[in-house]
């Protein structure tokens, strides 16, 4: 997928303003955080399952290409075939050429991130092939030619007049020409539409949550059955799945999937866990006949070079969004890339460049919300400061901005002048707020002050003096 | 290079070592699993298995009845269509196939479903107390397509297949040795759903409206 992030502030903006997004918006926000909240109360163990999983992920890593041959050894005992993927390029080709090795017409596709992220869509398109996604969710933004807003639910910035619209308007060709408004029968009408792609499918493709190298399996989990329809109907069955998906064995992947929907949608579990091995076995009478494995690296492995490593623990659960108040501002198009949320304003930097995606990790209040929910202990905040101050040491960002930081730096190391500094612009501020003591504009920060938005003016003497005193009254 | 060969040299330059020697590759293969401790398993609530599988079907608006024998089940599931305004016809696994299914007025057809038929009859092979799933292996006996495409999922479960957690299913795989791991492993915690209109809940979005389990005990 092309980025956008260069973008960001103007797309913030659009998203702020943007009243129909600001009511999605506003839905999912607190429901996830109950939800997630709610499910983890309802398990003692979580929090020591957290453990777990940092260790089961850091051990795996550490071994990366050990497990991952052992991976492709037991696909292969199994009938199923390994792709390897340096890039997005290599994934596309190698997808598009199984492809057309099946002489498919119709593709099927289960929801897949890492499919998002290489442009499988475009590619299958362009090389001619009808490719029809089956999650309700990335089924609507197909329809809507749009990319995902959310790793977990891709369409959480439509509303349903805004689907009923979509239905109305790509719906008609199947002789479905009622214009709906009901959650329940838009729901049954896509199942229809879709029902009948599964059967005519040629080609299934699913991403995959969790591979198993004991086993040579590919885990997927789901709330509709769309991944199971889509894996089990078509002759091939392919599997897109980046590099760091793959663990030891299944115990290992339940550790995992305990805390993944818990965390995500605040489930226990999702509905379907689906576990695939290779393709149908000696009278087995469905299931597809090929199966095959496409692990991408795209810039992965150089993760696990430095501390970024630990980004290769996520298991793209979406709860580090779910609790982002910059997301639950401006929701997931402004990031411009495939991966929105604080996870994403590490990835798309890490992918597309800083200079491409410096915005991001600026636009994070280092509140540290999405570290302290993440299943997986993922120092969130921390991995933005690094890109900050990389940005910083590469020259990139707003010339001011840099040397306002420089200016600052020069003060906070220099602290008796800084302590003189503080204190008299603490005095200059409270005399111009006047007997008011806040203001309600200022020169170079209009925005701030838009829509009625006052700053309170500093009253009496600054922190480090208040505290200097305090320390010296103690001590007498 | 190879796709393979690139990918692998980039990991290891990643981690700045080369190759793992074979006694470091023999020693990760003999772990079982990536701690060295036993897996961490969620303590469950009081009573017996069947009553915590239960509550955790019935969280996920599965539901549940029990019969006291095998013979028992082509009544139950009889019962079970006629209580819905269902025809007493269902696509029903071949393991299930030398019930008595015409003496309670079904008409079965046995093996996989291309999505014409409104009810499906699986046999599992373990039941999950700790989130109320079943466990179902694919295979000649057990198409996956009844598990997916019909509107209603009937699941028959026996009493003796019931285990606390996932893992004792795993340990269990592990022992059906050559034979090893099925094509599909499907974990079902309920009927179908999806959210993703406007975060509204709804069942059976693709797969089945309707989840409900005949404990044989």
């Amino acid at each position: 997928m092309e980025s956008l992030s260069h973008a960001f502030k103007e797309r913030s903006v659009h998203a702020l303003k943007d009243e129909t997004l600001q009511v999605a918006l506003h839905r999912a926000k607190d429901g996830f955080a109950v939800k997630r909240a709610k499910a983890v109360e309802g398990l003692p163990e979580f929090d020591a399952l957290r453990d777990r999983a940092v260790a089961i992920k850091n051990h795996t890593l550490e071994n990366l290409d050990h497990y991952l041959e052992r991976y492709e050894d037991a696909v292969e005992r199994n009938g199923g075939k390994v792709h390897w993927a340096s890039s997005a390029e290599d994934a596309r080709r190698i997808v598009v050429e199984i492809c057309q090795a099946a002489g498919a017409k119709m593709i099927t596709k289960g929801k897949s991130m890492v499919g998002e992220e290489v442009g499988i869509n475009g590619a299958l398109e362009g090389a001619g092939f009808e490719v029809v996604e089956t999650d309700l969710g990335e089924y609507i933004i197909q329809l809507a030619h749009e990319p995902p807003s959310h790793i977990i639910v891709p369409a959480v910035h439509k509303t349903r007049g805004q689907i009923a619209d979509l239905f109305h308007e790509n719906h008609q060709k199947y002789g479905l020409t009622r214009k709906l408004s009901e959650v329940p029968e838009m729901v049954n009408e896509a199942r229809q539409v879709l029902r009948d792609k599964y059967l005519a499918a040629d080609v299934g493709i699913t991403g995959a949550n969790f591979l198993i190298a004991e086993t040579g399996t590919s885990v997927i989990v789901t709330n509709e059955g769309n991944g199971d329809l889509t894996c089990s109907l078509p002759k091939v069955h392919i599997v897109t799945s980046s590099i760091e998906k793959v663990l030891p064995t299944a115990e290992d992947a339940t550790t995992l999937l305990r805390l993944l929907a818990r965390s995500a949608t605040g489930q226990d579990l999702t509905t379907y866990t689906t576990f695939s091995t290779g393709p149908k076995r000696p009278g087995d009478t469905d299931g597809p006949e090929e199966y095959h494995v496409v692990l991408v690296d795209n810039g992965r492995s150089t993760m696990l070079a430095d501390q970024f490593r630990e980004m290769l623990r996520c298991i793209r659960c979406g709860a580090c969004m779910n609790h982002c108040p910059v997301y639950g501002a401006i929701g997931g198009h402004a990031y411009g890339w495939v991966y929105p949320g604080p996870m994403g304003s590490v990835l798309t930097p890490l992918s597309v460049g800083l200079k491409e995606a410096g915005n991001l990790p600026n636009a994070c209040t280092l509140n540290g919300h999405c570290a302290e929910v993440c299943p997986v202990r993922i120092p969130l905040p921390d991995l933005l400061r690094t890109l900050r101050h990389r940005e910083y040491q590469l020259k990139l960002g707003l010339k001011p901005l840099r040397w306002g930081l420089a200016a600052w730096v020069w003060f906070t190391t220099h602290p008796r002048i800084y302590r003189i500094g503080t204190r008299v612009q603490a005095r200059m501020l409270a005399l111009l707020a006047g007997r008011k003591g806040r203001f309600t504009r200022m020169p170079l920060a209009g925005g701030w002050f838009k829509g009625g938005r006052d700053l309170p003016a500093p009253q009496g003497q600054t922190f480090m003096a208040v505290w200097q005193r305090r320390q010296k009254e103690r001590r007498q | 290079m190879s796709g393979r060969e690139t990918v692998l040299a980039a990991i290891r330059r990643g981690l700045g070592r080369g190759p793992l020697a074979e006694s470091a590759r023999r020693a990760l293969d003999q772990r079982q699993g990536a701690t060295d401790s036993a897996p961490l398993l969620p303590k469950l609530p009081q009573g017996p298995l069947s009553q915590v599988f239960r509550a955790g079907l019935e969280k996920v608006s599965g539901s549940m009845s029990e019969v006291a024998a095998m013979d028992a089940v082509p009544d139950a599931v009889a019962g079970y269509l006629a209580g819905r305004g269902l025809a007493p016809e269902a696509a029903v696994a071949p393991s299930l196939e030398s019930l008595d299914w015409p003496a309670a007025g079904i008409q079965p057809t046995f093996g996989p479903t291309r999505g014409g038929d409104y009810a499906g009859v699986s046999l599992a092979w373990r039941g999950v107390a700790e989130n109320g799933s079943l466990v179902l292996l694919s295979g000649p006996e057990n198409p996956t397509s009844l598990n997916f495409l019909p509107d209603h999922h009937i699941v028959v479960l026996q009493g003796q297949d019931l285990v606390p957690h996932l893992e004792p299913v795993w340990a269990a795989l592990r022992e059906r040795g050559e034979q090893g791991w099925p094509r599909t492993v499907n974990v079902i915690t309920g009927p179908s759903r999806t959210a993703d209109i406007e975060l509204t809940i709804q069942l059976g979005a693709h797969g089945p409206r309707s989840l409900h389990v005949l404990l044989v005990d």
